[in-house]
């Protein structure tokens, strides 16, 4: 038998809470012909049903990364190329002032101007 | 001159082209920027797994009457945490990274300091003419920009079309998980308050006031069950949009000036914006 999905855990815990209420409602209606013994011990299963149930569903949350494990693999990847995208297409704008700079540096030499050449290159340094 | 001319001619035609492309990105940037502030209200969210067992856990000790040493194995619902909030920060990051790269002025290159420098700067011999660098260094902006866009257009569409399958899964184990699991255990709790509150209010041992009080605590925990599931159905709603928002994307990725897909997109903002009116009138 294959493993059960995330998706049909969960149902299973739908329909546990269903059956675990039916009990509920049965004990409250029926609340004054039960014994005191009855309704206690009705009482409790109820309880320990519920507490089932929630563990059930717990479960199910569990086992929805075992099913979105590929998703998440696909998406992340996706997400990755995107900021390789954004970083190179901001790079354009790196690479035109870097030119700014390299020029600036270059007409500071040719000029001999040393507090220009100084400035160019803490500039480039930054 | 007519050198100059033609290169205006062309700039001209450039700028219209640039122009119309940004158009198209806008769709996607827009429903990014949406989509990301409705899945970030993920954060603002008033339950988790881990809240709902410290509460069942906390509602054990009432019902038996134990404060001392109450131990409560919260593990599991800690771990079903972590891996709801795995899913919601790939799905925001993609978001992110969709928003990034759609951005407008992501490739509106700023070439003035190059301009500047090749117009001040003393270059021995050669001389440059002002309006001549001005002129050439509009256009290779603009050529840079066509180029660019062109490029990331293409990037785009090649990543809505891969991302549209995993993300639709995962917007649908994130509401899963939300919508359907711990809404469950949600409802599980208010079984469990009822099963413990019956007895309680129908126990004629105790006084009308007591009971009445009993009854009062009731519906108010009740009530407080009911406004955190409603939380999460508004939530639900949300990331149901985002995942349609990203179908009209998927199905119009080679026509995104279509007016369809920004009728199609306007209206699903309007939903979105509909189910967070209701999610803070919850809060």
């Amino acid at each position: 038998m294959e493993n059960l999905t995330s998706e049909q855990v969960k149902d299973l815990a739908d329909n546990l809470l269903r059956m675990t209420n039916a009990l509920g409602d049965f004990r409250y209606e029926h609340f004054q012909h039960l014994s005191e013994e009855e309704n206690m011990r009705l009482k409790e299963l109820h309880s320990q049903q519920l507490e089932f149930t929630t563990e059930v569903y717990t479960r199910a949350a569990l086992l929805v990364m075992t099913d979105a494990k590929g998703s998440l693999e696909q998406i992340n990847t996706i997400t990755k190329e995107t900021q390789r995208l954004y970083k190179n297409l901001n790079d354009v704008q790196k690479v035109l002032e870097r030119a700014s700079a390299v020029l600036t540096l270059a007409s500071a030499i040719i000029s001999l101007d040393t507090k220009g050449i100084a400035n160019s290159i803490n500039g480039l340094l930054m | 001159m007519p050198l100059l001319f033609k290169s205006y001619v062309f700039l001209g035609i450039l700028v219209a082209l640039v122009s119309s492309s940004c158009v198209n990105l806008k769709h996607i940037a827009e429903f990014s920027e949406t989509s990301l502030e409705g899945i970030g209200q993920y954060e603002q969210l008033a339950s988790s797994f881990h809240q709902r067992c410290e509460a069942d856990c906390e509602q054990q000790s009432i019902r038996n009457l134990t404060i001392h040493d109450v131990t409560c194995n919260c593990t599991p619902d800690k771990k079903a945490d972590s891996i709801t909030t795995i899913i919601y920060k790939s799905i925001s990051g993609y978001l992110f990274g969709l928003k990034t790269i759609s951005a407008s002025k992501l490739t509106r290159y700023q070439t003035q300091d190059l301009t500047d420098a090749l117009t001040t700067g003393d270059f021995g011999p050669i001389k440059l003419n002002t309006d001549d660098v001005k002129a050439y260094s509009n256009i290779s902006t603009v050529i840079l920009r066509a180029f660019t866009d062109g490029y990331r257009r293409s990037k785009i569409k090649k990543y809505v079309s891969e991302a549209h399958e995993p993300l639709t899964q995962l917007v649908h184990f994130l509401r899963l998980n939300l919508a359907g699991n711990l809404n469950g255990k949600l409802e599980v709790q208010k079984s469990l308050l009822k099963n413990f509150y019956f007895d309680l209010v129908a126990d004629e041992k105790l006084s009308v006031y007591e009971r009445t009080k009993f009854a009062e605590d009731y519906f108010n925990s009740l009530k407080d069950i009911e406004t955190k599931q409603e939380e999460l159905k508004n939530f639900s709603k949300a990331l149901e949009s985002i995942s349609e928002g990203h179908q009209v994307l998927y199905t119009h990725i080679n026509n995104l000036t279509d007016d369809e897909v920004k009728t199609k997109l306007g209206a699903l903002k309007n939903r979105w914006n509909s189910a967070m009116h209701t999610y803070f009138k919850t809060k």
